[in-house]
């Protein structure tokens, strides 16, 4: 069994966002970046049917250089392989653009599972996953927060809304994509991070994918034009002072609500 | 001629709100670039659904009616809505942001080597051409898109807009299209309803919720709790300390927990990612309490404090105390 884990590298949490000088994304240079958290779900889940039982475990990121770095700490974590999609020339692709570059590496690669994250937390589009189980013809669901395997069908909880679930049963070869919670997402040992460093990671451009000049930003379909801070029209009113005035102004609201 | 595609979306045997809500878009698209709206109501015994809906802004409603269609099976609602889409001529598909529509969306678009924006809170159309606003970086900055060539998917967050109000002139056509269950690669099998909560936020008057800004699990009972008993209210907490481990699922608050309208939310640590406020936003009156003054939480907050929650919550919670007497 392969399973093959996608993961996009993106800024870390609390790391600043400057509107960069053109104003349609954010300065990504001198922050630093993780690997995208519902990924690191995805990626934990695959491990897990490895020690389970054995797969081949292949992961596989899009991006600059900086993106060996999140390769290397899921070959740490206990992946098998890495593909690492590294041109400029897929730059500033959409999430179509995005999907045709995994789909091109799932079709060189043919894994029983595709794992992915339910949405990246940069962009919050939640576009890849389903558009590369299209574009890989196979089966999918999204955001899953439990998956069982039996003789080449999955059963997969998927959250809906209201704390419900909506169980789905998959034909392998199959994608699904993982929400948050899952699993919880182990560390790579020192013993893995050394054992990573002989492990495969193999560099792809696009046109090792047959896909010069459909991807990146020129056959981009969706551009970003502007991004800038939510407007500030109603926000809440800001308590300034001491803790001791902060909190006396607090107490008060309690009271004015009828709540103390 | 260029159209608008709805589709529309039925839970618990009605049309959902969000639909109306995409049919008062589309009817506000439309005249600003010359399109037609039709919709798509897909089934099991949809008929007066159908009527309904083209009575209320839903237009030219195509009707899929098909033992499949009455549950969840995404293969069979996927196959039906490229037939409609085919059929209607529509270049702009409309789905509302839900887990159905997130699932189904995405793949369509790719079918379609169509564009795809998702989760848009505004659509506006300038000059004939359409421009996209959404939220990034979990609710961190707004983005402006744009698209260009061809067909164009795009899923609307539910509630940012009104719901359509008018009467319209619609009518319905069948759409028939073969269906057969041993076909399907992904199968509906149950909705495994939510389980009875030991914690019932619904009830509560007022709620007291934590974040990540909390640090570590401990500080839930030593912090959080404390201020909610002073209080007399219930404590809560957003995804990352459920899905950490810190706290069961039973006191998530947000879409994927408990919606909840309590009559004061008071939120510590937390910064306010778009799935928490869709939880509790509707509260009566909300407190916030963080230390990123850009935190999207403050948007949705009456009152706010700007500094370290160890600080202003236990200094709260001796005042609540005294104030008590």
């Amino acid at each position: 069994m392969k399973i093959m884990v996608c993961l996009k590298q993106v800024p870390h949490r609390d790391a600043r966002l400057d509107v960069r000088a053109d104003g349609t994304w954010i300065q990504e240079d001198n922050i630093k970046f993780e690997i995208n958290s519902y990924d690191t779900y995805a990626l934990e889940e695959a491990l897990r049917v490895k020690d389970a039982g054995g797969a081949e475990v292949v992961v596989v990121s899009i991006g600059p250089d900086r993106v060996s770095q999140a390769l290397r700490t899921a070959l740490g974590m206990g992946a098998d392989r890495a593909i690492h999609v590294k041109d400029p020339a897929t730059d500033g692709s959409d999430a179509l653009g995005t999907a045709k570059i995994l789909a091109a590496v799932a079709k060189q690669e043919s894994p029983d599972l595709i794992l992915t994250g339910f949405m990246s937390e940069d962009a919050n589009f939640a576009a890849v996953p389903p558009m590369l189980a299209e574009l890989a013809g196979v089966p999918h669901t999204t955001a899953a927060v439990k998956v069982e395997r039996s003789n080449g069908t999955l059963r997969v909880d998927r959250e809906i809304e209201g704390g419900a679930y909506e169980v789905v049963e998959l034909d392998a070869p199959c994608l699904v994509s993982v929400q948050t919670g899952i699993n919880q997402v182990r560390y790579a040992s020192l013993k893995g991070i050394m054992a990573a460093k002989k492990k495969p990671l193999d560099v792809k451009t696009a046109a090792d994918l047959g896909l010069a000049g459909k991807v990146g930003a020129a056959a981009a379909k969706v551009k970003v034009t502007k991004v800038a801070p939510p407007a500030k029209g109603d926000r809440a009113e800001i308590l300034q002072g001491s803790t001791d005035q902060v909190v006396s102004s607090l107490v008060h609201k309690i009271k004015e609500l009828g709540l103390l | 001629m260029p159209g608008i595609l709805i589709v529309a979306e039925i839970a618990n045997g009605k049309i959902r709100e969000a639909s109306f809500e995409l049919a008062s878009l589309a009817e506000r698209i439309a005249s600003g670039t010359g399109r037609a709206v039709k919709s798509l109501v897909a089934g099991q015994g949809v008929a007066a659904l159908a009527e309904d809906f083209a009575k209320r802004g839903g237009g030219e409603v195509l009707a899929a009616d098909h033992e499949l269609l009455g549950q969840n099976h995404s293969e069979a609602h996927i196959a039906v809505i490229r037939a409609a889409i085919a059929t209607s001529g529509a270049d702009l598909v409309l789905f509302s942001n839900t887990p159905t529509g997130w699932d189904v969306a995405p793949r369509i678009a790719a079918g379609l080597d169509a564009a795809f924006v998702s989760d848009c809170f505004r659509i506006d159309a300038e000059g004939g051409s359409l421009v996209f606003h959404r939220r990034v970086f979990n609710g961190k900055l707004d983005a402006t898109l744009s698209v260009s060539g061809g067909p164009v998917v795009a899923t609307i967050q539910p509630g940012a807009t009104a719901p359509f109000s008018g009467a319209t002139q619609g009518k319905v056509t069948p759409l028939q299209v073969p269906l057969a269950k041993d076909k399907l690669r992904a199968r509906f099998v149950a909705v495994k309803q939510a389980e009875a909560k030991g914690v019932d936020l619904s009830k509560a008057e007022i709620i007291v919720s934590g974040g990540r800004g909390l640090g570590a699990p401990e500080k839930f009972p030593e912090v959080i709790q404390p201020l909610a008993n002073a209080l007399g209210g219930a404590m809560g907490a957003s995804r990352p300390v459920v899905d950490a481990g810190w706290l069961p699922h039973e006191y998530q608050v947000g879409s994927s927990g408990q919606v909840v309208q309590p009559k004061l939310y008071i939120a510590c640590g937390i910064s306010g990612a778009i799935q928490h406020l869709m939880g509790m936003k509707t509260s009566n009156y909300i407190i916030a309490i963080n230390k990123d003054p850009d935190a999207p939480i403050f948007e949705v907050a009456n009152l706010g404090v700007v500094a370290d929650l160890f600080e202003i919550v236990p200094a709260l919670t001796k005042a609540v105390l005294a104030a008590k007497g």
